[in-house]
Formats: C-alpha cells, sequence, structure tokens
C-alpha cells in the first residue's frame, strides 16, 4: 500500500492515449507504411539483397502495368469484400473472426448451384445471380449460427466464429474428397462456363486492351457493395442504429433498438458478405471448388478492416495495398522470404498503430 | 514554495480547441482540510481535476504536493504521489467482487492473490471510515451509493492523501448523506486532504473548511466556508443573483396516463424490488417519488419503459397494457424516459450531440423517411436544441463525451422533451447539476407539466421532491407507502414513510392508500 | 474500449501467425544459395543473396519451372530442380531457367504462370496435377510460348505437351527386390504407402504388387491410402502401421523419405520414391528407389522447341528413355546392402531388358491378370492400352479406356479397397 512495501520491479505499461490529434489519424498509416517498408529493406539486406531492387520489382509486378492492376484487382476484389463484411460487425463491436469460414461456405453454396442444382445450359446471368444469392445466404447462415448463439444465450462470439472456421473447412473438404470430388483430388469439376463471372479478357475481341486481363466482375460487386455500406453508415437509419449499439448497446437499448434481432441480421450480413467473396473466389477466379481455395483471405481481411479504421472507402484502399503485397511477394523467391517481409511489414503497421493508441512506458520502482 | 500547503495548484492553464478550460488557476488546499470546489458546469472544475489526477497536461502551471514539484504523465503518476480521485461515473468492473475492483490496476499486485487477504483490508478500510461494504458481492449486485463506496475504498486502498469527490452526495439519501460527512469528518481527523465537488450549497457550506469558486475557467474566490451564505456562493458562481424559488402555476390534473396496477419486479440480485405496486400519474401533474435509495426506485422506471420485465401487474399508458413489452412500443406509446445513469445508458458517448438528440427521432418523420434519415436536418434541429436548452458545447458534432455532466443531462432532457412526450419518466433529473442547469431543468419539467404532460419524477433530493411535485409517493421496499399532496406534504411524516414507518393520522392527515388514491378523480 | 485492446490484441496475434508461418517456409527449404541463375547477368542486383527474382536473360532460350513444394523437399520437386540442373548443365550456353517454387496450386497457380509466359519466357514447366487446368489456359492465351506440363493429360496441337513416364515398370522392379527381400525374412509381406485413390498411384501400386509375387508368390502386399503427396507425418505412421501389421518391407509412393527412416527405426526395409538421394537418410534400411530422372528429357523439350519441331503431344516415356533410375541398378551403382543376393541378377536382367526396350509397362501388364478378390481382370492374351494404364475416358483426342486402372491387383491383401 505504500512506497515503501512495493518490491523493486521494472515493468512495461500499456496506457491509452488520451488525447490524440486528428490528423494523427489519417498520417498515421502513411508514416507506418513507410516505417515498415524501411524494416523490410533491413531485413533484405541482411539477406544479402537490395532491398530498392527488390521493392522496384514488387511494385512492378503489383503495380506496374495493367497486368499488374488486373492481378492486385483479382486479390483485392475478396478481401474487401470480406474485409466489408467483418467491418459491419466490428462496427458494432461484434466480433467476427469467422470470415474464412463463411467465406468457404459461400463458396461451397455457389458450387452447388454451378455443379449440382442448376444445369449447365441455365443462363450466365440466371446461373450467376442464384449463385451469388446461394453464396450470400450460405455465408450469412454460417454467421448468423454465432449470431443467434450471441443474442439467445450471450455464447462468445469470438469463439464460436472462430471454431465455425475448422467446421467449414472440414466441411468443404468432406465434399470436395467425397461426392463432389473429380477423380478423388482435392477438387471439383470445373464450373461450367455460364457459371464464370465474366473476366476482362472475356471481352478481349471487342476491347483489344482487356485482353489477358483476368480480373473479373466480382470487383465491380466489391466497389458497389462498399460503396452501398457507405451510404448506409451515413444516410441510413439502420447504419445509425449499428453505430448506437457499436457505441453502447445499453443505451441502444433504451432507445428502443431490438439489440438481439440486430445482432442476429448483422451477424448474417457480415457473413453474407463473406460468403459473396467466397462465390466471387470460385467463380471469377478458381472456376471450381477445391481445397485451400483461400489463402486466409478472411483472415487477412480482419486486418485489413481494422486498419481501415471499418470505414468502407479506406478499407478499398488497404485492400488494395494488401493485395498489392501479395501479388508482389510472389516474384521473390524462395517463397519464403517473400512470406516472411510480408509478415514484417504486417507486423510493423499493425503494432506501429498499436504504440500510436497506446502509450507504452517502462516503469522502475 | 511554501510547505504549509499539502497541494498547491499554480497558475494552472489549460487550452482545448476554441476554449480557455483552465485560465491562470491557483488551487491550495491543506493537510486535514474539506475543500469544497464550486462551480457552474463547464467553469472549468473537471479540468482542474484532471490535470491534478494525471489525465491532462496542463498548458502552464505547476503543481507541488507537500512542496514539492510533480509532472504527471499519466493517471498512474498522479496515484503514486498520493492524489485519488472518486469520479462521477464509477469505473468498476461489474462482473467481479467488490474485493476484486479495489485491486484491479493495482501495480504491485502478487501474481498469486491472496483473496482473502485482500477481502480482510477492504474490511478493515470500510470499516475504519465508515464504508459498510460486502467484498465479496458483485458489483452489479450493488446500488450506486454502494459502488460509490467501493470507489472511494479503492482510492484509499492506494494510499491516497489528497481525495478528490466529485459529487460524492448526489447519489445519497440524506440519511446516508450524514454517514458519510461522519467518514469525511474522520478523514479529515486522519489528516487526508478532501477536495469536495459539489452543488449542493447547504451541504458545501456544512462540512468545508473553505470554498473555492470557479467560474468560466477562472479561480474567482477562495473563501472560508464559515460566514458564508447560501445566496453569496451562488451568486458568486453564476455571476448574478439566484432565485431559490420555483414559480409552479396552479396543478390541473387531467386524465390518468400512466396506470400501474400491482406491479412487482425483481432486482439484478433475483430479489424482490417492487412488491405489487400501484400508482396512478395524471395528465398535469408531477408525482414525486421519493424513498431511500435502493427501494425500487431504479426497478420502477425500468420496467415502466420495458427494460424490466415485471413478475405481474399491468402497466397502462393510454389504453394497452405495456407490462413486458419491448421499449419500442412504450417510446411510441408518447413515454420519455430520463434514466437514471446519463452516461451508461441515457447516451452514446462516442456519437456526437446531434445523434444523440436523436437517439429516438431518427426513426420517424421528419428525421426518418423509409430506409433513410436526413442528418443534416438532425443536425439543424440539434443546433435548435443546443439554443433552446441553453446547453454549451463546440457545436452539434462534438461527441457527447466531452460533455461536462449538466450539459449531458441537457441533452437527455432535450432529446426527450422534444419528442412531445405524453408521459416523462425523470429519474434524478438534476444529479449533478449546477445551480444555473438545476434551476433550468426544474423549469423545464414544470413547463411541460403545466403543459400536460404526466410527470413520474424520481429523486433523492427531498427539497426537489417537495419544490416541483403535486403529489408525493413514498417508496419502501418496492411498495408504495403511502401518497401526499405536494403542498400539504409534511417532511417528518414523508421521512418516517421513507423509514417503513406507518406515519400516525394527526402528523400526516393526507395520506390516502396507494388504491383509493389510484382512481382517478 | 477494453472490446477494441481484444481485437487489437487479436490482429497482433494474427499477424503473429502470419509471421511464424512464413519463417516455417524457409526452415523446410535448405539454401540453395547455388542456384544456378545467380551467375547471370540480369540478376546482378540480386546475385550475392540467396533471394531471386525470376527474369528472363536476353539471347538465350529461357525456360521457366514452376514447382508445388520448396526444392529442398528431397523428393518430387526436388528431382525436378535437379532435372533443371542438368538442363543448365548441358546446355547453359543458349538456354536459362528460373524456377519459382512452393506455388499453391489452383488460381494463384494461374495467374503465375501467365506473368511468367508474359515477361517473355519462351517455355514454362509446370510440374504438378493440379496445374493442369492452369497451364492448359495460359497455353491458349499465348500461342508463341511453349508449355510443358508434368504428370496431367492435357495437350493441344502447337504449344502445350503433358509429359509423364512409366515409373510403373521401376516399381515392378522395386517389386521383385521387395518380395524377394520379404520371402528371406520369412515376413511374405509387403507394404505400400499410397497417396491418392487415381490411375496413377493405383497403377504403380498393382506394378509393385505383381513384381512382388515374381520373387515371392507367396507374398501380400499391405496398401495405406494417406490422401497428400507430402505430409512427412502422415507417411511415417502409414509405415508405422504396416509394420506392425507384419509387413518387413514398405514401398512409398509418396514424397518424403520418412518410411525409410521408419524402417530403420525398426530394423526393417524401405524403399524409397522420386530421387536418388531418397536412400541417404538411412542405406542400411534402404533396398532401392525408382526416381525420375528429368534431365536428359529436358534437353530433348529444349531442343525440339528451339529448332521447331516441338509439337503439343501425350509424352510417356518408359525405361529406355534414360528418365527413369533404379538406384543401385543403374550405371556406375552397386545394389544397396540390403538387397538379397539371389535377386539381383533377376533384376539386372530385366533392367537391361528394359532399357533396351523389350520389355515395357505393356508386359507388366498382360493377361492373365486377376484382382486381390480373385475376380479375372486382363483376360489371358490381353494387354492393357494406354488410355487403359492412365484411366482416361471422357478425353478428347484419346480412346477411352475399356480395363480402367481402378482395380487392385492379386497379391494386394484381399480385404484392400479403392476408397471412394
Amino acid at each position: 500500500m505504500t512506497a515503501q512495501s512495493r518490491p523493486r520491479t521494472s515493468r512495461i505499461r500499456f496506457e491509452r492515449v488520451q488525447e490524440q490529434p486528428r490528423w494523427l489519424m489519417f498520417v498515421s498509416p502513411i508514416i507506418l507504411i513507410g516505417a515498415a517498408l524501411l524494416v523490410g529493406a533491413l531485413l533484405l539486406s541482411l539477406t544479402g539483397a537490395n532491398p530498392w531492387f527488390v521493392y522496384q520489382r514488387m511494385a512492378q509486378a503489383a503495380f506496374g502495368d495493367r497486368y499488374g492492376w488486373s492481378d492486385t484487382t483479382i486479390k483485392a476484389t475478396p478481401l474487401i469484400l470480406a474485409g466489408l463484411g467483418v467491418s459491419i460487425a466490428f462496427r458494432m463491436r461484434l466480433w467476427n473472426i469467422g470470415a474464412e469460414g463463411q467465406l468457404y461456405i459461400g463458396a461451397f453454396c455457389a458450387t452447388g448451384v454451378a455443379l449440382h442444382l442448376f444445369s449447365p445450359e441455365t443462363p450466365a446471368w440466371l446461373m450467376l445471380t442464384a449463385m451469388a444469392i446461394a453464396g450470400f445466404l450460405g455465408g450469412a447462415f454460417w454467421g448468423f449460427i454465432p449470431g443467434v448463439l450471441k443474442a439467445k444465450l450471450n455464447v462468445n462470439e469470438i469463439i464460436t466464429t472462430l471454431m465455425l472456421n475448422y467446421v467449414a473447412i472440414f466441411w468443404n473438404n468432406y465434399f470436395i474428397y467425397g461426392p463432389w470430388s473429380e477423380r478423388g483430388f482435392g477438387l471439383t469439376p470445373q464450373f461450367p462456363r455460364n457459371a464464370w463471372l465474366p473476366r476482362f479478357t472475356d471481352f478481349g475481341a471487342a476491347v483489344p486492351s482487356f485482353r489477358g486481363l483476368t480480373m473479373h466482375a466480382g470487383i465491380f460487386l466489391a466497389l458497389i457493395v462498399a460503396l452501398i455500406l457507405w451510404v448506409v453508415w451515413r444516410r441510413t437509419k439502420w447504419g445509425f442504429e449499428v453505430s448506437i449499439i457499436g457505441d453502447n448497446p445499453q443505451a441502444a437499448r433504451y432507445a428502443g433498438v431490438n439489440l438481439a434481432r440486430k445482432i442476429m441480421i448483422v451477424m448474417a450480413l457480415s457473413g453474407g458478405l463473406a460468403g459473396l467473396a467466397g462465390m466471387a473466389e470460385v467463380s471469377g477466379v478458381v472456376h471450381r471448388l477445391q481445397e485451400r481455395f483461400s489463402p486466409g483471405y478472411g483472415f487477412t481481411a480482419i486486418i485489413v478492416a481494422w486498419l481501415a479504421k471499418l470505414n468502407p472507402l479506406a478499407l478499398i484502399v488497404v485492400a488494395y495495398l494488401f493485395a498489392g503485397l501479395l501479388v508482389g511477394g510472389d516474384v521473390i523467391q524462395p517463397a519464403g522470404i517473400a512470406q516472411l517481409l510480408q509478415g514484417v511489414i504486417l507486423f510493423v503497421v499493425v503494432g506501429g498503430e498499436m504504440m500510436l493508441r497506446y502509450r507504452i512506458r517502462i516503469e522502475r520502482s | 514554495m511554501s510547505d504549509s500547503y499539502a497541494l498547491e495548484m499554480r497558475q494552472i492553464t489549460k487550452r482545448f480547441p476554441g476554449t480557455l478550460a483552465n485560465d491562470r488557476v491557483d488551487f491550495t488546499a491543506r493537510e486535514g482540510e474539506i475543500h469544497a470546489l464550486l462551480g457552474e458546469n463547464g467553469a472549468g472544475k473537471s479540468t482542474l481535476m484532471n490535470v491534478l489526477t494525471g489525465l491532462y497536461h496542463p498548458d502552464e502551471g505547476e503543481i507541488y504536493i507537500n512542496g514539492r514539484r510533480f509532472r504527471f504523465n499519466s493517471p498512474g503518476d498522479a496515484i503514486a504521489a498520493g492524489v485519488g480521485m472518486v469520479h462521477q461515473h464509477f469505473m468498476l468492473v461489474p462482473n467481479q467482487t467488490v474485493a476484486e475492483n479495489v485491486i484491479l490496476g493495482l501495480r504491485d499486485v502478487p501474481f498469486r492473490l491472496n483473496g482473502r487477504r485482500i477481502e480482510e483490508n477492504v474490511q478493515a478500510i470500510s470499516e475504519q471510515y465508515g464504508l459498510p461494504i460486502d467484498p465479496r458481492a458483485k458489483i452489479w449486485q450493488l446500488s450506486v451509493g454502494e459502488q460509490q463506496r467501493v470507489e472511494i475504498i479503492k482510492v484509499l486502498y492506494r494510499g491516497a492523501q489528497i481525495l478528490i469527490l466529485d459529487e460524492p452526495t448526489a447519489v445519497l439519501t440524506p440519511q446516508e448523506t450524514q454517514g458519510f460527512f461522519a467518514t469525511l469528518d474522520e478523514m479529515r481527523r486522519q489528516g487526508k486532504t478532501i477536495i469536495f465537488i459539489s452543488h449542493k450549497l447547504d451541504e458545501v457550506l456544512s462540512i468545508a473548511d473553505r470554498i473555492t469558486v470557479l467560474r468560466h475557467g477562472a479561480n474567482v474566490a477562495t473563501v472560508d466556508a464559515a460566514g458564508m451564505t447560501k445566496p453569496e456562493l451562488a451568486s458568486l458562481m453564476v455571476g448574478r443573483p439566484v432565485l431559490f424559488h420555483i414559480d409552479k402555476p396552479e396543478c390541473k390534473p387531467g386524465e390518468p396516463r400512466l396506470l400501474l396496477d400491482g406491479i412487482s419486479a425483481l432486482d439484478n440480485k433475483g430479489l424482490t424490488a417492487l412488491n405489487r405496486l400501484s400508482l396512478t400519474v395524471r395528465s398535469g401533474e408531477i408525482v414525486g417519488v421519493a424513498g431511500v435509495a435502493g427501494n425500487g426506485q431504479r426497478e420502477l422506471a425500468e420496467v415502466i419503459c420495458g427494460l424490466r420485465a415485471t413478475t405481474g401487474g399491468v402497466i397502462d399508458i393510454g389504453q394497452n397494457n405495456v407490462a413486458d413489452a419491448p421499449p419500442i412500443v412504450v417510446i411510441n406509446a408518447g413515454v420519455a424516459y430520463v434514466p437514471e445513469d446519463r452516461g451508461a445508458v441515457g447516451t452514446a458517448p462516442n456519437l456526437s450531440v446531434a445523434e444523440n438528440m436523436a437517439l429516438k427521432a431518427y426513426r420517424k418523420p421528419p428525421i426518418g423517411s423509409g430506409l433513410f434519415m436526413d442528418r443534416r436536418l438532425m443536425r439543424e434541429q440539434a443546433a435548435e436544441l443546443i439554443k433552446r436548452f441553453d446547453i454549451s458545447t463546440p457545436g452539434p458534432l462534438t461527441p457527447v463525451r466531452k460533455l461536462s455532466g449538466g450539459n449531458l443531462q441537457k441533452v437527455i432532457l432535450a432529446r426527450e422533451i422534444s419528442s412531445n412526450p405524453r408521459v416523462i419518466i425523470a429519474a434524478y433529473p438534476t444529479r449533478g447539476l449546477d445551480i444555473g442547469a438545476t434551476e433550468n431543468v426544474r423549469n423545464i419539467l414544470v413547463d411541460e407539466r403545466s403543459n400536460g404532460t404526466a410527470i413520474l419524477l424520481i429523486s433523492e433530493d427531498l427539497d426537489e421532491i417537495f419544490a416541483l411535485s403535486d403529489r408525493i409517493a413514498v417508496l419502501y421496499e418496492g411498495e408504495v407507502a403511502g401518497v401526499v399532496p405536494g403542498e400539504q406534504a409534511d417532511r417528518d411524516a414523508v421521512g418516517l414513510m421513507m423509514a417503513g414507518e406507518t406515519p400516525e393520522a394527526e402528523t400526516a392527515p393526507a395520506v390516502t392508500t396507494p388504491h383509493t388514491e389510484a382512481a382517478p378523480s | 474500449m477494453r472490446k477494441e485492446r481484444l481485437l487489437l490484441v487479436l490482429t497482433m496475434l494474427l499477424t503473429f501467425v502470419m509471421l511464424f508461418s512464413a519463417c516455417a517456409a524457409p526452415a523446410a527449404a535448405p539454401a540453395e544459395g547455388e542456384s544456378s541463375d545467380s551467375g547471370d547477368a540480369a540478376e546482378a542486383p540480386a546475385a550475392e543473396s540467396s533471394i531471386q527474382i525470376p527474369e528472363t536473360v536476353d539471347g538465350k532460350f529461357n525456360i521457366a519451372f514452376v514447382y508445388v513444394a520448396p526444392i529442398g523437399d528431397g523428393g518430387w520437386t526436388y528431382a525436378h530442380n535437379q532435372g533443371r540442373e542438368f538442363l543448365e548443365a548441358e546446355m547453359g550456353d543458349e538456354v536459362a531457367t528460373a524456377y519459382l517454387e512452393s506455388v499453391p496450386e489452383g488460381a494463384d497457380a494461374e495467374r503465375v504462370i501467365r506473368n511468367l509466359a508474359r515477361q517473355g519466357f519462351d517455355a514454362v514447366f509446370t510440374t504438378s496435377f493440379g496445374y493442369m487446368d492452369a497451364t492448359e489456359t495460359v497455353a491458349e492465351e499465348f500461342p508463341d510460348t511453349y508449355f510443358v506440363h508434368v504428370s496431367g493429360f492435357k495437350k493441344n496441337e502447337t504449344n502445350f505437351s503433358n509429359l509423364f513416364g512409366a515409373m510403373e515398370s521401376m516399381k515392378y522392379l522395386a517389386g521383385m527386390i521387395a518380395g524377394a527381400r520379404a520371402a528371406e525374412d520369412g515376413s511374405n509381406r509387403i507394404g505400400y504407402v499410397a497417396p491418392f485413390p487415381i490411375p496413377e498411384v493405383i497403377r504403380h501400386a498393382n506394378a509393385a504388387a505383381l513384381g512382388m509375387r515374381q520373387t515371392c508368390p507367396d507374398c501380400e502386399l499391405d496398401i495405406r491410402w494417406i490422401f497428400t503427396w507430402f505430409d512427412p507425418d502422415l507417411e511415417r505412421q502409414a509405415a508405422e502401421s504396416m509394420f506392425d501389421a507384419g509387413a518387413s518391407v514398405v514401398i512409398t509412393g509418396s514424397d518424403t523419405p520418412g518410411p525409410v527412416q521408419v524402417a530403420g527405426e525398426r530394423g526393417m526395409y524401405g524403399i524409397g520414391y522420386d530421387s536418388d538421394t531418397a536412400c541417404e537418410v538411412d542405406p542400411g534400411a534402404c533396398l532401392t528407389v525408382p526416381y525420375w530422372h528429368w534431365g536428359p528429357f529436358y534437353v530433348e523439350l529444349a531442343q525440339s522447341m528451339m529448332d521447331g519441331s516441338f509439337a503439343g503431344s501425350d509424352i510417356y516415356f518408359d525405361v529406355d528413355s534414360g528418365a527413369l533410375g533404379l538406384l543401385g541398378f543403374m550405371e556406375g551403382q552397386e545394389p544397396m546392402a540390403g538387397v538379397p543376393e539371389s535377386v539381383i541378377p533377376q533384376v539386372q536382367d530385366l533392367l537391361a531388358q528394359m532399357q533396351a526396350g523389350d520389355f515395357t509397362r505393356f508386359n507388366i501388364f498382360t493377361g492373365p491378370i486377376n484382382d486381390n478378390q480373385g475376380n479375372v481382370i486382363v483376360p489371358e492374351g490381353t494387354v492393357l492400352t494406354q488410355s487403359d494404364l492412365e484411366g482416361l475416358s471422357g478425353i478428347e483426342g484419346r480412346e477411352d479406356c475399356t480395363i480402367c486402372m481402378s482395380w487392385l491387383a492379386e497379391g494386394i491383401v484381399p480385404d484392400a479397397q479403392i476408397p471412394e
């Protein structure tokens, strides 16, 4: 209780910074990315490489020409959709970390429609609409389960969403190795052409500069959803209710918002968008369901949403930067170095974000 | 610097964008002194205390404790220097016990907790200073008054020599306040320095040794309490003479608007909080609910507003039974609710003033239409309300967490009253407000009542109950112990009923039983 | 605010996970600083580093290789990388090579392959079954680039071939050695670690069983399906379970030398796969390795591309091509210590016939052959066709199989089944 009785120790303490200047909020990401690249450069020089050269090639690969942009767009599409999905839940302080599972189930349902429910002759518009709806509903269902558990039984959604990821992945594996498998491999047969989201390259005959651009219509879907959400947060009653709940659930209840219902709807929507990401990925890129078709988009989406501070438009930018990092990393060999670099950059950005929000002090008594 | 002061704050200046919150404030306090800090909302009391507790860095000025200069970089530094604050808004973890909350955030907690020893220590402190509490009780089970005791114990446990108490008596009954003052006396006797922030001038005059008054961020006076009078203090605070009287037009009660019949409900601990309670509030009258805190006031308000389940009985607003209806039904039926806990229930702290004012109105035209809401109109309406209710805020887009308690309350009142309610449930509407704001709020309530609104006023402040109420219902252990007309009410009789004793016929001639009264007259 | 901090911690955690998974990857790949690309002038900026960025070299014929695993996997990808180095050594004056390792199958593969083509590589070799569709798609988009896909069955008329070889011939010989060993040990039981129930694997296991019966008519071949090509743990577990069931030799059909290692720990014998280094983990316990020697084929293909004679085709080589090896029996090699003396001349003799082209995979799969239930599958006098061996049907330009490779040969334990 008194100073004399305190043991002599040093400890690290995190204290929330009370007054953060507003400008810092906008400038901080830029500073952080710069710092991250510097740390990455240090790492690269340790391996003996010329960091400037490596970065230049990475940037070239990701944003250097229209093909790079196309590839980056392909990677950004699921990140935007799933990122928007988790950001909906995050706005309400519901920590949905099950986007990966929701994405898988969305892809699963879309695949079911493409391969088993609809005939291959179904007109493309109908097929794709049905797949998108199925993907959305599948993901929504996967988000709805933890939503109900949270709303009705107050089960922690972090645990349930995390666990359901594994259920979803094993569920998928059962089907792609079992009933839906092609020759016992971990993949289904290819979708009929009508179940492919139109790609830019498909219009290469009409627009020669589109030739070889495999980015697909999913990006438009992602941008439209981002725009809709932007309007929802700024202009709708529904978005307002979500922000009230996110800030103070008790006040929301007091103001007559039906909390339980909103939790379920928000979790379902959150999952639905991740499911849509899964649909876009199988229909636009992979053209079949296969094992590990998502390299963790659902998890990366959490980081993307967090760094974008849940702003739908900022999220597009962040998702593109991330996608660029992934695409750029492909050119570096051995593959492990690229992943290490990505990890370090991410670590510095996220860690730096924490430094800005919390003051770290080392104390000696 | 001088050694005779336990605390010396010199020329403290703190600027926020657009405001000068503290303007070269000097503030001193001696060992074994109770020093009251007075001032209207926004006068800079909170800022000054936040500087003292290390939450803010002053732009200019110095702090000395026992003659030694300190620079606080964090609340932790201030605690280490022996400065502790009991905030108006408690900072307790509801799911943990009293003892656990007391040691929470402590720097030198051993890895393995000795639960029993901590509980014994808590017990010892609580006995030493007369703060009765069960160290094993969970926070959520405690009344606001009990929670406050936990906060005080927390500060004492950390070895604070300088205690800052922000509106400590606001949550206490008159009896509890007497006990609390005994505690303060004891602490003063043991050499603690107590900074006492309050709006209740009577209390300040009775307990404080010295009084400092802030106005517009500056120290306007530091005086000895002895010899000061209420009006003197009030005019120092407000900068003009203040009337301690409310002009109330004659009561013209109309049709019953809120009918409670045999309502029962449980509290958070699962014990009976309301026991077959019956009560009627009519158009154009204020019914005051008096009672010692913890006798069902909170539950009464929550049950009416659909925030707490009933275990029996009927609530009639207009024509339908709305017992156990969701809150939205009650809101739509025209019931406005000024909740007891404005920070935790009544507002969303990070949302703007405008958004908080539209917390209910966003649904309906003119702000809401279809799926959308008109945020520009919301801001415009907020700007009008800010003007009409004289709310001091940088603007409608300021997050309400930056507002002082009184202005926060005005935001809530502005929201609730602007909805043109049929019924207002006002729980502790002036708690923690300064004189000017209190006057303001009371006038607003009286105006509403005169316009025909039915008002149920729950308050711990008997003066307020007596000043405003047309009828007074006394709540004791979840039942209405009696209802007396406001003008004829006798303080002693009400006090007895609050203590659970049935008044004798001659001391309280106007008492009626709840049921005979419940019939519309 | 409490929850917000929780999320922050969560984000940090995810970041850590990514970081550590990244760290794990290079650990699996032994430093391969001596990459033959490192001498190329165009890569000078990264020359002294272990990092390389695949680039074309002006004035040379540029070939890129896409690998599914790290080049240090000691198996399938290692063997392909040796082939690439062989190609560089043989044709270094005219040919420049580059590789991308650990490229996931599926969407990323297509992107990577397309980018290589776009970068101006003259040819792209993709070396995993899962790259088949991706290779086909990109081959269509880049008609001026050559594509070779290993282990699949798709091709086009001009610039896209598939490439595979009759490893079953070598598995047959390995089966003979294993049978002789089991007979000598008196266990009369052999195990086979089978990755996937696909025609390629079934064909190899059947060949091993048929070879085993040549030297040990009473022997039985046990089988474990592990549903992966590369999982050191699972491969070890499968081997252990078959040793537990009484086998004295385990042949592996998957990519790591784990089963050979287990054999050594048990005092039993193992037969590796893929690369001629697979015995090095425990030479005493290793009988032989049927391995790929891709180099010569790479050279041949590169030459056909450079002189314009390349045309899309199904390339399926047998032992006479020189691209298949059996450790201990090739030129300049000595049989491993555990190979029974009695069987050595027999194997040497048949291998010589194979190298001369007198004995091929079709000789192995000539009737009469029964399945493991005793039903006649290949009648007396019938020879399986190439389509039968590959279990192909419904593929344009190829005849359909009639006796498709979806049966288990006599000699495999009767209760063994091909999983659905």
